[in-house]
């Protein structure tokens, strides 16, 4: 399979001579299973130049079938999916999925993305066909030859993450998420970083399943796609943010003895010199530490293959 | 006045070396009056970079006061609110004057982005500033100190986009980005509004190609920009919310071309200033 990076940013797209390196879209990354229709991770603006790539093979001819797979629904994540060209080519069919809500449908949430006063189309007149499915934490599908599963993470709202395996090989998807130590978020808002004191027991007990689960969804991955958006000063200021640094992902990493790391979800004020140090620093702390796998960082871009791939992409 | 251009791009953010020139985030503009009142018109991305260049003001330290003109609620011209530093800061106080039926569904709107699904902000009410939000009336003014604001609805697709002018004494600027006139143009009201502009900024999201081939999304090409500029008699033509897929050769070709129709067709005396990010123009 191959994987592909069309936005990396968190937060706000941030355009300008200091992320042409890494790009300033937000989230968006392809997985293109060898031979197979494209799973799409996160819908950020990332995924405007997706849909025109896409454009160019059977989507612009209305024969196109994709599935996205949403991390939660956070503007950042969802902000592109109105500009996605196949969506207005009839004959395209395209699953969206994410994580089930309390007390609203999925489709309704992307609804009112689009509802009027906010944008000129409304989801009821793309011509393409979409169906939502609605996920929760543990559940294990099939999209053709490719096995999804999912854990969630901790993040305001909830978010998941996602492990595709195919072709022989494994990618796992994890943004956004605090570590599991200090706050756990749900579906409270909070203004605040925590006071310090000890976590109640039930909550870090929760804490630590989640985690767990996590590193039971990363193990043997050949590649961990992970949010790092924050820096250890940054974290401590705001852990109530929802994010996490390389020494986090760089701890995950190796509990489920992940073959590569890939530092994502780059802060929106971050250089791209800024982000060539925090890169730099993360490989010398997992050498340090004698491990094995290699850091890299996500740029708009990056393609990295994995497993068996004859370099078709087409079906 | 003083006019600061924050983000310049139409319907959504569009990074890349392609537009570093121009820029790539959407409609912001500032405007700072001779008596150091401070109007801000919609909130696309550049407003983060607004607000953070205002930290070192008054802003920073919770004892800024600001007005915010908003055209209308797509997305590209309200996505910058929650990222603007100093709503964060207690003490900061904002007037939002835009589009709506009354200032309750204008709060509304506001408020619809901020929703948990959407943003980790959850309501407007978890901002430290304060916000006092303020349907417009067409056609009637109001003043922000010395400044007098008017506002009228252009079309703007489905939906209607405010055009704003700004009077200071002498002086005047007129906003309006994200127009579709239907055939007969602008209408009385709004070609009122514009006559005899220092500076009309106008919608030239299109070449007239482009924009014959996407009427329907409400979006001028420089051709009516330049159309209205003429007929208004104005004295700048600003040129504005650009294609998010136009590079920068493509905004320099669209420019050139402006000035070019301009010039055939009585407008020669018509200054073209293209709106870029950072760009700093005094009326």
């Amino acid at each position: 399979m191959k994987v592909r990076f069309w936005g990396v940013r968190g937060s706000i797209p941030v355009p300008g001579p200091s992320t042409n390196r890494y790009g300033g879209n937000t989230s968006c990354v392809e997985v293109r299973p060898r031979g197979g229709w494209p799973i799409i991770i996160d819908a950020g603006t990332g995924i405007r130049r997706l849909g025109k790539a896409l454009m160019d093979e059977r989507f612009g001819d209305g024969a196109g079938t994709a599935h996205i797979l949403i991390s939660h629904t956070h503007w950042d994540h969802i902000q592109g999916m109105p500009f996605f060209s196949p969506l207005y080519r009839a004959g395209n069919k395209l699953h969206v999925f994410a994580r089930q809500r309390g007390d609203t449908h999925l489709q309704a949430v992307f609804a009112s993305q689009t509802d009027d006063p906010y944008f000129p189309v409304p989801l009821s007149a793309l011509e393409a066909s979409i169906e939502f499915h609605e996920l929760v934490e543990g559940n294990r599908f099939t999209i053709d030859q490719t096995v999804v599963t999912c854990t969630r993470l901790n993040h305001p709202w909830v978010a998941m993450a996602y492990r595709l395996d195919c072709d022989g090989a494994s990618v796992v998807y994890c943004s956004d998420t605090a570590p599991f130590s200090d706050i756990l978020l749900e579906h409270e808002f909070i203004s605040k970083p925590p006071t310090g004191a000890p976590l109640p027991r039930a909550i870090a007990d929760k804490l630590a399943s989640m985690r767990a689960s996590l590193v039971a969804l990363c193990q043997g991955a050949d590649l961990l796609i992970y949010d790092t958006q924050f820096t250890v000063d940054e974290y401590k200021l705001r852990p109530h943010w929802g994010h996490s640094t390389p020494d986090d992902a760089i701890a995950i990493a190796r509990e489920a003895g992940v073959k590569t790391l890939c530092l994502y979800h780059h802060a929106p004020m971050r250089t791209d010199e800024a982000q060539d140090a925090i890169l730099l620093a993360a490989r010398w702390t997992a050498k340090a530490h004698g491990d094995r796998f290699e850091v890299i960082a996500a740029h708009e871009g990056l393609e990295v293959v994995l497993g068996d791939d004859d370099g078709l992409v087409t079906p | 006045m003083r006019l600061r251009f924050w983000g310049v791009r139409g319907s959504i953010p569009a990074p890349g070396p392609e537009t570093n020139r121009y820029g790539g985030n959407t409609s912001c503009v500032s405007v700072t009056t001779a008596d150091g009142e401070l109007v801000i018109i919609d909130m696309g991305t550049g407003l983060m970079h607004l607000g953070n260049h205002l930290l070192a003001t008054e802003f920073g330290k919770g004892g800024g006061k600001a007005t915010i003109l908003l055209s209308h609620a797509h997305w590209d011209h309200i996505q910058g609110l929650g990222f603007f530093a100093p709503v964060f800061i207690p003490g900061n106080q904002f007037v939002l004057r835009g589009h709506g039926r009354s200032s309750s569904m204008l709060e509304g709107i506001l408020e619809g982005q901020m929703n948990p699904n959407f943003s980790p902000l959850y309501t407007l009410k978890n901002l430290g500033a304060t916000f006092d939000v303020r349907a417009v009336v067409p056609g009637e003014p109001f003043a922000v100190g010395a400044l007098r604001v008017t506002a009228q609805p252009n079309p703007h697709g489905t939906t209607t986009a405010l055009a704003f002018r700004l009077d200071e004494g002498e002086r005047s600027f007129v906003y309006a980005s994200d127009v579709g006139y239907g055939p007969d143009g602008p209408s009385d009201a709004v070609r009122a509004l514009y006559r005899g502009a220092d500076a009309l900024l106008h919608d030239t999201t299109y070449t007239p190609a482009d924009q014959a081939r996407r009427q329907s999304r409400g979006f001028s090409s420089y051709e009516q920009a330049a159309d209205a500029a003429i007929a208004a008699g104005v004295r700048r033509l600003i040129t504005f919310h650009y294609d998010q897929d136009y590079s920068d050769t493509d905004v320099d070709a669209l420019t050139t071309a402006c000035r070019a129709y301009l010039d055939a067709h009585g407008g020669r005396d018509i200054e073209v200033v293209a709106a870029a990010e950072g760009l700093e123009l005094a009326l």
